[in-house]
């Protein structure tokens, strides 16, 4: 029985979230637009238009680079990719060839709990083409119909080297990268509506040093497909190797409908593209201070910042993994601890009471009334002492209601902790007058009883009671009982 | 006042008459459209004539009324445009029937620039197809009469331009150079041709041959005139990205008569070689003679990579140009080929229909040299040879200010001479070739005649030095007192000098 | 630098560049394309591989957009002269090999 060594290589290309189209200024948001009216003569390719490259555009595709730690080649040079189909108007591509925006990087992300890397071999800038349509209403017998809208909207295409090694694997590399672009806020990152797209290139021998032959697969639009065209193309090699043939190198696409790869038809030898430098296009070179402004305003990304958040705060991986979710969130629990230098205790009232509340009034913290400043000054009560948890959470709640600060809603609230013995003795007194039956159950030995009566102080006293204050005057009264 | 009258006006001269009411925008435009339906049955260097716009565009501009400040630099001039720069609401063919029924709906920064400036669009000019040619014989709608000889071609691939100015059909005309097809025509047809530093004139709106050669340039009676135009088309373009961060032309760049006379004037070895025609030699040495004689400096230099340029131009030209025009698919607009079977077939039959030979040639050529197994053996030595023939003009503009070559190896030719034999046409470029792979300015002025055909002197100079060339064609023009082309009618073969 | 091209060869590149040449005239083509390389063989004698390609004449950094939309109100002219349009759609024969969508 022999051990199959498989190898796949993930293409993903991600639409830039920019206003403006990559080489002219036509907008972006081309989703549900009547056709061809989001065009210029430019995306057109008409005759005499000419291409200027869109700045912010550029800087979008560097940081993708950048956060996926590749080497930045200080000069952008755009080469022309030459092909014939009805959505390339100008029967070219602007892409880039030998010259990408970053080429050698890597990115960490998690599989089946474990941490994998995959090496990015490069990272590149291009022009999107338009689309076809082959059923509509009017549309005649035999014929497509042609939509340049999406022409020229920007793409970044990620290229990686074949480090995947399981359907999951490849499946979760494809997530978190979504993830990525979207966290470090370069693209929409939506397989659905197409601003993610990701081809797959897999092969599969039987010998660890060996690659078998590589098939390219196309057409995967969720990652759930990405997840069943692999497994699928994985099986349909290893018959073929297993039946004695030679698996032929090739494009397929995936058949969503009955979960099938299909070879592509009509596909001739492969297509010569003839790169050469767009003459157009000027080589841009990209100053180093743009480098370095777009390196420094990279956050910091969400596993790097859970392994920090580990480390540094020593959170438990669960606490740390909720706390990076949110950007936002991990931002508001740092400055937080600038006051108070209590990590493990602000990161417990994070998760539990903060988000409890977000996820009652349905918004994120970017939405919500309160502060890191407003936050710790309730933390710090609490830490001292002053109120206790129970007080705080009610507290809080209010705070979110209102915005308010804690101590103003306590005065107004008439909420303070009762913190004086000879107040809280007269209670306990009480309490144990009141409770003969709880007192007799303690002294004959069940602890509960004991919970009981604190609960019957706190009830009392609205809960403003100080807890350790009333445990331990209820323990001096029931001894001097017993 | 007749065409007679206006025969050796320059733009400053039409400008004073309008200045003191003696003339109106609409008279001149109507004399030039008078003069077109006389001479352009037999001359068919007009494909468009916008006599309808023209007119009513005179008419606007004389409503107006400007002070001596604001006067528009090229008010009620009429001005032909070569068929490959777009003018929004008028057919643009580049000659080719492939765009036969094709209307910009944009105008290019040239265009604009001109309305701008006062000028009146008289309409668009007949070309080598898509620019490729050197005679206007590769015209998808037939060529155009050299004015002096019938039986002669104008030069290309401006000839219409170059022809409507020669024979006063236009006073001024825009037409483009990729490797001489300025300056070749306008030595063909004893004018004033121009072709600007690379990236000094917006090349939006000019449909494309070559990229990274094409310039747009102009075609003119004088040097004066040429300075007018240069002034108002040229200039930073933020919608092209080639087009060089400097502002228009200004005549301050040009330098008063003793700064003149201190230029030193180069003359490179390779261009004297054998295969020139001898009269144009002989001309040539003539006039180098008389700037001997004025007191310049004449100082020797090599261009030793000037035999090369001519075949990597013809690598590099078609590739960027098979590139170029893969656009013309017949899908959005321009000409469909009828009943297409299939997707293949509309691709194959409208290009193959649509294209006429040269064109053919050049995108077969062009992709060719760039596919697989060939970009090094052939664009990449291209590109290779591209710096090495501009690092021998860097080195010349060391020793001098200006390099004086012929324009042309040869005189005129008539129709048919050069066209059996493709490479024996692109020969008739092997002087502007190298200036345009360089990226240089250069400029062709009429310094003489043999047996009434016109021969063609080039000035080259330094990247942004048109100020230096200008200046130094003008005071040649002055010396050599050549009146420009008089044309009484296309058969009449008066003496001109 | 090979000194012909073969017939094959044209073949290839014509269809590459989307033509469809009768043989009788590709005949023509061939000789007159062959005779044209044969002279681009002189470069042969340049020594070149010191030499750095030049594959732009470029003077200063190019120009870039902002990242701002505008609209473009020439969709109608282009429409009137489509060779074929339906609701806003060029239309062209049924495209068979489905790349997308």
């Amino acid at each position: 029985m022999s051990a199959w060594h498989i190898t796949i290589g993930l293409e993903v290309h991600c639409q830039l979230l920019t206003q403006a189209k990559l080489f002219c200024q036509c907008g972006t948001d081309y989703i549900g637009k009547p056709p061809n009216s989001l065009v210029c003569p430019v995306c057109l390719g008409l005759p005499g238009s000419l291409p200027v490259m869109n700045h912010y555009a550029m800087q979008l595709a560097i940081r993708t680079a950048s956060s996926l730690h590749c080497q930045l080649l200080p000069k952008v040079v755009f080469h022309r990719k030459n092909y014939f189909y009805p959505d390339l108007p100008k029967g070219y591509q602007i892409s880039q060839y030998d010259l990408p925006i970053g080429v050698n990087g890597y990115f960490e992300f998690l599989t089946q709990g474990e941490k994998k890397q995959v090496r990015i071999k490069r990272v590149h800038i291009e022009e999107d083409a338009g689309k076809l349509i082959h059923e509509g209403i009017n549309l005649p017998e035999n014929s497509s119909g042609v939509d340049f809208n999406r022409c020229g909207i920007p793409l970044v295409e990620i290229v990686t080297e074949p480090d995947l090694h399981h359907s999951e694997e490849a499946r979760d590399s494809l997530i978190a990268l979504r993830d990525l672009v979207r966290f470090i806020e370069v693209s929409d990152g939506n397989m659905e509506e197409g601003s993610l797209r990701c081809d797959a290139n897999i092969s599969i021998s039987s010998h660890p040093d060996q690659m078998g032959a590589k098939v390219e697969v196309k057409n995967m639009n969720s990652f759930r497909s990405v997840f069943r065209a692999l497994e699928y193309e994985i099986d349909r090699q290893k018959r073929c190797l297993e039946e004695g043939n030679c698996v032929p190198q090739e494009t397929r696409h995936w058949d969503e409908i009955n979960e099938v790869t299909v070879s592509s038809r009509g596909k001739e030898d492969a297509e010569d593209y003839r790169y050469f430098p767009d003459p157009d296009l000027l080589p841009y070179l990209v100053q180093e201070e743009v480098i370095q402004q777009i390196e420094s305003s990279l956050p910091e990304l969400p596993l790097e910042r859970k392994e920090r958040f580990m480390i540094d705060f020593e959170l438990t991986e669960q606490d740390a993994n909720v706390l990076v979710q949110d950007k936002s969130l991990a931002d508001f629990f740092e400055i937080c601890i600038q006051e108070l230098n209590k990590p493990k205790f602000i990161a417990n009232w994070t998760i539990t009471e903060v988000l409890k509340n977000l996820n009652a009034l349905d918004i994120d913290i970017k939405q919500s009334k309160i502060t890191p400043s407003s936050f710790m000054e309730l933390l710090k009560m609490i830490d001292k002492k002053e109120i206790s948890g129970t007080i705080a959470k009610t507290i809080l709640e209010e705070m979110f209601q209102t915005g308010g600060r804690a101590k103003e809603i306590m005065a107004k609230k008439g909420i303070s902790q009762i913190n004086s013995e000879k107040e809280i003795e007269k209670i306990v007194r009480q309490v144990i007058e009141q409770n003969p039956q709880s007192v007799a159950d303690f002294l004959g030995g069940k602890e509960k009883a004991f919970h009981f009566l604190i609960g019957q102080v706190m009830k009392t006293t609205r809960g403003q009671a100080n807890p350790d204050l009333v445990k331990s005057i209820l323990n001096k009264e029931l001894s001097a009982e017993g | 006042m007749n065409i007679d009258t206006v025969k050796n006006f320059t733009v400053e001269d039409y400008q004073n008459a309008y200045k003191n009411e003696e003339i109106s925008p609409t008279e001149i435009t109507q004399l030039f459209l008078d003069r077109i339906h006389l001479l352009d049955p037999s001359l068919r260097a007009f494909l468009t004539i916008d006599e309808t716009g023209a007119l009513q565009r005179a008419r606007e501009l004389e409503e107006k009324k400007f002070g001596e400040a604001e006067f528009p630099p090229l008010y009620g001039i009429p001005i032909a445009i070569k068929d490959n720069i777009c003018i929004q609401g008028l057919p643009t063919t580049c000659g080719s029937r492939i765009l036969s029924n094709y209307h910009s709906p944009f105008d290019a920064t040239v265009i604009e620039k001109i309305k701008k400036a006062g000028g009146i669009f008289l309409g668009k000019t007949n070309m080598d197809e898509f620019a490729m040619g050197s005679s206007t014989e590769n015209s998808g709608f037939g060529p155009t009469r050299n004015p002096f000889d019938p039986n002669r071609v104008p030069g290309g691939s401006s000839g219409g331009s170059a022809a409507s100015v020669a024979a006063l059909e236009a006073p001024l005309a825009l037409g483009s150079d990729t490797g001489g097809s300025v300056r070749q025509p306008a030595a063909f047809c004893g004018i004033v041709g121009l072709r600007p530093t690379y990236g000094r004139v917006s090349r939006y709106g000019l449909i494309s041959f070559a990229s990274s050669l094409d310039q747009i340039g102009t075609l003119t009676r004088s040097v004066q005139d040429s300075r007018a135009l240069f002034s108002v088309i040229s200039g930073q373009d933020d919608r092209d990205s080639t087009c060089a961060p400097y502002p228009p032309f200004s005549s301050s760049d040009c330098l008063p008569e003793d700064e003149i006379k201190k230029m030193k004037v180069g003359v490179a070895k390779e261009y004297f070689s054998t295969g020139i025609d001898p009269s144009i030699t002989q001309r040539i040495q003539e006039v180098l003679n008389i700037l001997a004689k004025e007191g310049f400096e004449v100082v020797e230099v090599s261009l030793p990579h000037t035999d090369y340029a001519l075949e990597a131009y013809y690598i590099v030209a078609p590739a960027e140009a098979s590139s170029n025009l893969a656009r013309y698919d017949g899908i959005a607009y321009g000409y469909r080929c009828h009943h297409p079977l299939n997707l293949q077939d509309l691709y194959t039959r409208t290009r193959t229909t649509g294209f006429g030979k040269e064109v053919l040639r050049r995108i077969i050529l062009g992709t060719y040299c760039l596919s697989s197994g060939y970009y090094d053996e052939f664009y990449l030595k291209g590109m290779q040879v591209r710096t090495l023939v501009k690092k021998d003009f860097e080195e010349s503009f060391e020793k001098c200010d200006i390099l004086l070559t012929p324009t042309t190896p040869s005189m005129p030719f008539k129709f048919g001479e050069k066209s059996h034999d493709p490479y024996q046409m692109y020969l008739t470029d092997v002087f502007t070739i190298p200036s345009a792979m360089a990226g240089i300015p250069a400029l062709s002025l009429n310094c003489g005649y043999h047996q009434h055909l016109p021969i063609g002197l080039q000035i080259l100079g330094a990247p942004f030095q048109e100020g230096k060339i200008f200046s130094f064609a003008s005071f040649l023009e002055k010396i050599l007192s050549i009146p420009p082309p008089d044309i009484g009618s296309i058969h009449s073969k008066k003496e001109v000098f | 630098m090979p000194e012909t091209i073969s017939l094959s060869e044209i073949k290839k590149v014509v269809a590459l560049a989307k033509l469809s040449i009768p043989d009788i005239d590709l005949e023509q083509f061939f000789l007159e394309i062959n005779d044209i390389l044969s002279h681009f063989d002189k470069l042969n004698r340049l020594e070149l591989k010191e030499v750095s390609p030049t594959s732009h004449i470029s003077w200063s950094q190019p120009p870039s957009n902002p990242d701002e939309p505008r609209e473009w109100m020439g969709g109608e002219e282009l429409f009137s002269q489509a060779p074929a349009v339906i609701d806003q759609y060029f239309i062209v024969p049924k495209v068979v090999d489905k790349q997308e969508e």
